[in-house]
């Protein structure tokens, strides 16, 4: 619902539907877009805590600098999802605190 | 800028600001600390961060171990408002050659010999402390926990401000440009800024001494280094003690903020002022340590940088007066340490100024020892 589909002067192509996982909850979105456009388009605005005073973060840069949108994807921590594609099957996770390399957490 | 001062020290990093703050805290307060641009910009703030004491050689050892006990309770010490950062998690040092194993063995006996609890490790006891070690081609390691990180910002942050508050001045973005004699004695500083007159000059301007000693007209033989190093993004913690390989000259670290710092030292790196960051370094860094430590292989780059060591032919500090120049002292050549050996240095220079006894025989590190061929000879150097 957050979606612009119609626009007078831009036209927008997106790749087919596909499900992925976030936090559990089964959401859809088009394959391509960057990751956090799907969440946010599903209603999802605060993608992780801030890791001193955990007050939320949301969408902020969207170009991959400012580490506002970090989370969990696939398993991999740390991974910026305003500049990361969503693929079927993806499972994203919201992270606790600071990202965490060690393979079994 | 006052006109005239009873001590000017020359070099706002953490060795120029502990000298101060020992010497203000003994009485000698009127002191003007000299920086080139602003406090710790050159190689402390540059530095890898690490405060380690096993070391190869009598002096080095001995000014480490003090330094240690001094960072522990260094907050308090100089009521500091900040927090100095020190995590003592400990050194693991790797050893991948027999020669290299025979030198650690040697190391330890010296370092057991001034009390250190160090203790040396087979591969799969070197895997007991980093669990994520790759210890192929690993002999042995030793480690010892004391050994540890601390903050070099806030380290001359909590000097400077302790020292200020016993009326030292520390002029910042103030570079010297001469150093006026008299025959023998040292009379004064000339700066961009105007002149300080003075008997007693301190040369801790790390990276530029032998600049400074020049100007002096001192010739010292410390040179200028290039080394680099990295940061990463912050990450949960993950890995205790600092991990070191002489072989593979390089460190890395995580910091109690979560990032880890690694830096790597390039044997065919030429004398010389050049701090430019390449390219070949991230490169070569990031093989190695992926290869070391492999759960590093998706963790993300967020910085790099360069900084100067500066390098004394045995890779131990100068220290201490000279006979030829009344006033003239200096705290240089640290060659890749000077910020872990700084809390002692900083008591040591304070006291070769005061004409007090020292703490420890700082004539051995005098600038004579090279004449007299009493070389150290740190093996133990990235």
């Amino acid at each position: 619902m957050l979606r612009i589909s119609e626009h007078p002067i831009l036209t927008f192509k997106h790749g087919q539907q596909v499900a992925f996982r976030y936090d559990g909850q089964e959401l859809v979105g088009y394959e391509g877009e960057t990751i956090a456009a799907a969440l946010h388009a599903a209603g999802v605005k605060v993608l992780r805590k801030s890791t001193v005073l955990h007050r939320p973060r949301g969408f902020f840069c969207a170009i991959g600098t400012c580490s506002s949108c970090l989370m969990k994807v696939n398993g991999e921590p740390n991974v910026r999802v305003c500049v990361e594609k969503l693929k079927a099957g993806m499972v994203i996770e919201t992270q606790q605190g600071k990202g965490d390399l060690r393979e079994d957490v | 800028m006052r006109k005239s001062a009873e001590v000017v020290i020359i070099g706002g990093g953490v060795i120029g600001t502990a000298i101060a703050y020992n010497l203000a805290r003994q009485g000698c307060t009127d002191i003007v600390v000299l920086e080139k641009e602003y406090l710790a910009s050159g190689s402390t703030g540059r530095c890898g961060a690490g405060v380690r004491q096993q070391w190869g050689t009598e002096m080095n050892l001995r000014m480490s171990i003090a330094s240690v006990k001094m960072f522990e309770t260094m907050n308090e010490d100089l009521d500091y408002d900040g927090d100095i950062e020190f995590k003592q998690g400990g050194y693991l040092l790797l050893a991948y050659t027999e020669a290299g194993w025979r030198q650690f063995n040697e190391n330890v006996a010296l370092q057991k010999s001034f009390g250190l609890d160090v203790r040396l490790c087979t591969p799969a006891e070197a895997r007991q402390i980093v669990p994520h070690l790759n210890t192929e081609g690993l002999i042995g390691a030793t480690f010892n926990q004391t050994d540890g990180h601390c903050n070099p910002f806030h380290v001359t942050d909590a000097y400077a401000k302790a020292a200020k508050r016993l009326g030292v001045e520390i002029c910042t973005y103030t570079e010297v440009t001469g150093i006026r004699r008299d025959k023998n004695r040292v009379v004064g500083v000339e700066t961009n800024k105007g002149f300080i007159a003075t008997e007693k000059v301190v040369n801790a301007a790390g990276g530029y001494s032998s600049v400074i000693a020049e100007m002096a007209g001192i010739t010292i033989p410390t040179y200028p280094e290039r080394h680099q190093i990295l940061v990463t993004e912050p990450v949960a913690p993950l890995q205790n003690p600092m991990v070191m390989s002489f072989h593979h000259h390089i460190y890395c670290q995580q910091t109690p903020h979560g990032s880890f710092i690694m830096g790597l030292g390039d044997p065919t790196e030429q004398p010389g002022f050049n701090t430019r960051a390449t390219w070949q370094f991230l490169e070569e860094m990031s093989q190695k340590i992926t290869w070391l430590l492999p759960p590093l292989k998706g963790i993300r780059v967020v910085r790099q940088w360069a900084g100067l060591y500066n390098m004394t032919p045995d890779r131990t500090p100068i220290l201490g007066s000279v006979p030829e120049l009344l006033g003239y002292q200096m705290a240089v050549g640290f060659s890749g340490h000077g910020f872990m050996l700084a809390p002692m240095t900083g008591l040591l220079l304070s006291q070769s100024i005061l004409g007090l006894p020292t703490s420890l025989p700082i004539e051995k590190m005098d600038l004579g020892r090279f004449e007299r061929g009493e070389l150290f000879n740190e093996p133990s150097v990235v």
